[in-house]
């Protein structure tokens, strides 16, 4: 992990493969990026997305949650491929997908972040910046879901990973909300650095918690 | 136009009379007394009963390949959006879905062969209101039938000369092929392919007695022609000569039977497949053709994409969430009402739910006022984040604009002022502005309402000035 979150320019670009099955899609995107993002290589199927990753060994790979090929597991299964790689390579998952399961599932297959695809090119550029420095990415909906998954109350559970704490909780709900990391940082009276340990902190439950029902809860949410 | 004539799954054989009843439009009373009596006559009424339980297909059933179906598809996609993610849906064979996608698949290869139809829908909602009547009219029956069998034995005691090695044998045939024949009219009804596991051993057990019945009453006859010697041979040879006929014809009901399967599949997926067409059709390709028309206004564009994105997402995930009458849904209609007008995006993130009362109603309202200021001088997408807990309800919209000083709202701004303020203080709730050069969120709180019945009138103005003027902290 680098020192610097946010750096701009001056540091090495960040090497990446975009992996999409839409070509216009990838190419839209890759003019988007802004500078210090050298993309190496692109694909379009689970099989050449995990050829493709483990060749190139990037910083970040941007995947897509649905890709066709392979065993029909999608940006799941491409991670899963790969997982020799985790240590080095950062996938950010990128879907239109709003359904629960699909993000929750990359998630926790080992992505380290999850934003939607009308994300702006400077919020993808960030982002991609944020997860090569080893943090995680919520999108607002990502917290919802987190929120969601773990309730909003802090109840007593056995298992730590079951649970959000205060503060995490008040990050998420941030987020949620449609803060910035730094102007979560803000409102709480904390550092930017602070906010994103939380925030991996969180993406950690989320991938560890014995919860295995998480993805469940959005087929039976509770009515108050 | 009389009623089509169908087996009623009102029934207490196989539903002939009060399909009958229904399609001539008479009593059931009097067709079952009719049928009856006819039975006395040569036993006309039995065979005419046992023709039309051939031939008459059950209610639900189409008589001929796909003449029903057409009704059936037209009422159907209203009940079953497809699910497309959801393969749940798709494994629910003899459910509504496969039922009228597959109608009447089986029956044109005839009834005689029995299983064809079972193939086919029947569906699982039939029979099972006319069942418990039937129960009791059914032990009625057999009291009958067993009256009828005592006086027969009788009137054999007073020397009337009755044939009864040929009546008895007759009746256990029959009593077994109705049996065995009932059994198949469950089985259609519940559709054999996923007839539950519980009903299954008795209904395997009523075919078998079916079944042994019928060749006992066979080997009767035969026995009785010849003599109780040969009954064990001509048993071992009748059993020989099933067996071999199962035998040779199993493979090919197998492969009938598979060949069926298939086909059915492949009828529901060509159903599946035509609704997803009719459905891009009428909202993709239309919204396309409108984008290409609009292709000069940008802000036309946006709006059509995201109603168009918003419209498709709901369709494809149809969120289980997604119920009418609750809070999520309406502040997400409003949402997406301000969208469509303004063309900017607003993005809505729901965290619990709650039933949408009286009291939350104007919460909606004033969430809409809130999204409807964001969205007109803010000029950037605005992020909407709902949360329902059991002590209160939040919501938070936020956008990117350049901001303003709450503190100098004019006067005559009633946007903000009366229908966000005044409306969250009017319902006991509290209403926030928070805003920078960086952007402005609004912050609406409803607490869970424990003091009963809210605040009224007198106490508005008050509620409203101690809310302007102790903002609460949020966090």
């Amino acid at each position: 992990m680098t020192e610097q979150p946010t750096p701009a320019g001056a540091t090495p670009p960040i090497r990446i493969v975009v992996v999409d099955d839409h070509a216009i899609f990838r190419s839209g995107l890759k003019a988007d990026l802004g500078a210090g993002i050298d993309v190496l290589g692109e694909a379009g199927t689970v099989e050449e997305a995990i050829a493709a990753v483990t060749a190139l060994r990037p910083d970040v790979v941007l995947l897509d949650v649905h890709l066709p090929g392979g065993r029909g597991g999608g940006g799941r299964e491409v991670i899963a491929g790969c997982a020799a790689l985790l240590a080095s390579t950062r996938f950010l998952a990128l879907s239109v997908s709003d359904a629960a399961e699909d993000v929750v599932s990359v998630i926790r297959a080992g992505a380290r972040g999850y934003v939607t695809k009308s994300i702006s090119g400077e919020g993808i550029t960030d982002a991609i910046r944020r997860v090569a420095g080893g943090d995680a990415v919520f999108s607002p909906r990502l917290a919802g879901f987190v929120l969601d998954a773990f309730g909003t109350a802090e109840v007593a559970v056995e298992d730590e990973l079951d649970r959000l704490s205060a503060r995490e909780l008040e990050v998420m709900r941030l987020i949620a909300r449609g803060y910035s990391y730094k102007e979560v940082a803000k409102e709480l009276f904390i550092s930017v650095k602070t906010v994103e340990t939380h925030v991996s902190a969180v993406l950690r439950k989320l991938q560890l918690s014995s919860r295995h029902e998480l993805t469940r809860w959005a087929a039976d949410r509770r009515l108050l | 136009m009389a009623a089509r004539l169908y087996r009623s799954s009102d029934r207490i054989i196989a539903g002939v009379c009060a399909g009958l009843a229904e399609h001539l439009g008479w009593n059931v009373g009097l067709v079952r007394a009719i049928m009856v009596a006819s039975s006395f006559f040569f036993g006309a009424g039995i065979f005419l009963y046992a023709w039309f339980w051939v031939l008459v297909p059950v209610a639900g059933e189409s008589p001929l390949g796909g003449a029903g179906t057409p009704s059936a598809a037209a009422d159907a996609p209203s009940e079953r959006r497809l699910k497309l993610f959801r393969p749940a849906a798709a494994d629910g064979s003899g459910g509504p879905l496969p039922g009228a996608a597959g109608g009447g698949s089986g029956t044109g290869l005839g009834d005689a062969f029995g299983t064809g139809a079972a193939f086919g829908p029947g569906g699982p909602l039939a029979g099972r209101g006319g069942r418990r009547v039937a129960l009791g009219v059914r032990e009625l029956l057999a009291g009958a039938a067993l009256l009828v069998a005592a006086s027969l034995l009788l009137g054999n005691q007073f020397g009337l000369d009755l044939p009864l090695g040929t009546i008895i044998p007759l009746a256990v045939i029959g009593t077994g092929a109705v049996l065995a024949w009932m059994q198949l009219d469950e089985t259609r009804r519940a559709g054999l392919l996923n007839v539950a596991g519980a009903d299954k051993p008795w209904g395997v057990l009523r075919f078998i007695a079916g079944i042994a019945l019928v060749v006992v009453g066979v080997l009767i006859i035969v026995a009785g022609s010849g003599s109780w010697e040969l009954l064990a041979p001509a048993m071992l040879a009748s059993l020989g000569v099933l067996a071999g006929v199962g035998l040779v014809l199993a493979p090919w009901a197998l492969k009938f039977w598979r060949d069926l399967q298939q086909e059915r599949a492949g009828r529901i997926r060509e159903a599946e497949r035509a609704e997803i067409g009719a459905h891009l059709h009428d909202s993709v390709l239309q919204t396309l053709a409108l984008i290409q028309k609009r292709a000069g206004s940008p802000q036309d564009v946006t709006r059509l994409a995201r109603a168009q994105e918003r419209e498709l997402r709901e369709w494809i995930y149809q969120d289980a969430a997604r119920s009418p009458g609750t809070l999520a849904t309406a502040v997400k209609d409003v949402c997406a009402e301000l969208e469509d007008l303004h063309g900017t995006a607003v993005e809505v993130v729901a965290v619990g739910d709650a039933v949408l009362t009286e009291r939350s109603q104007p919460l909606v309202q004033a969430t809409r006022e809130a999204v409807l200021n964001a969205v007109r001088h803010a000029g950037t997408p605005v992020s909407v984040y709902l949360e329902a807990r059991a002590d209160a309800v939040e919501v938070f919209i936020k956008d990117r604009g350049p901001g303003f000083d709450t503190a100098a709202i004019a006067p005559d701004r009633l946007g903000i002022r009366e229908s966000v303020v005044g409306r969250m203080a009017r319902i006991g709730g509290s209403a926030d502005i928070v805003s920078s050069a960086s952007g402005t969120e609004v912050r609406l709180k409803l607490p869970a309402d424990r003091n009963g019945p809210e605040k009224t009138g007198p106490e508005k103005a008050n509620t409203e000035k101690a809310n302007t003027e102790g903002t609460p902290q949020h966090d």
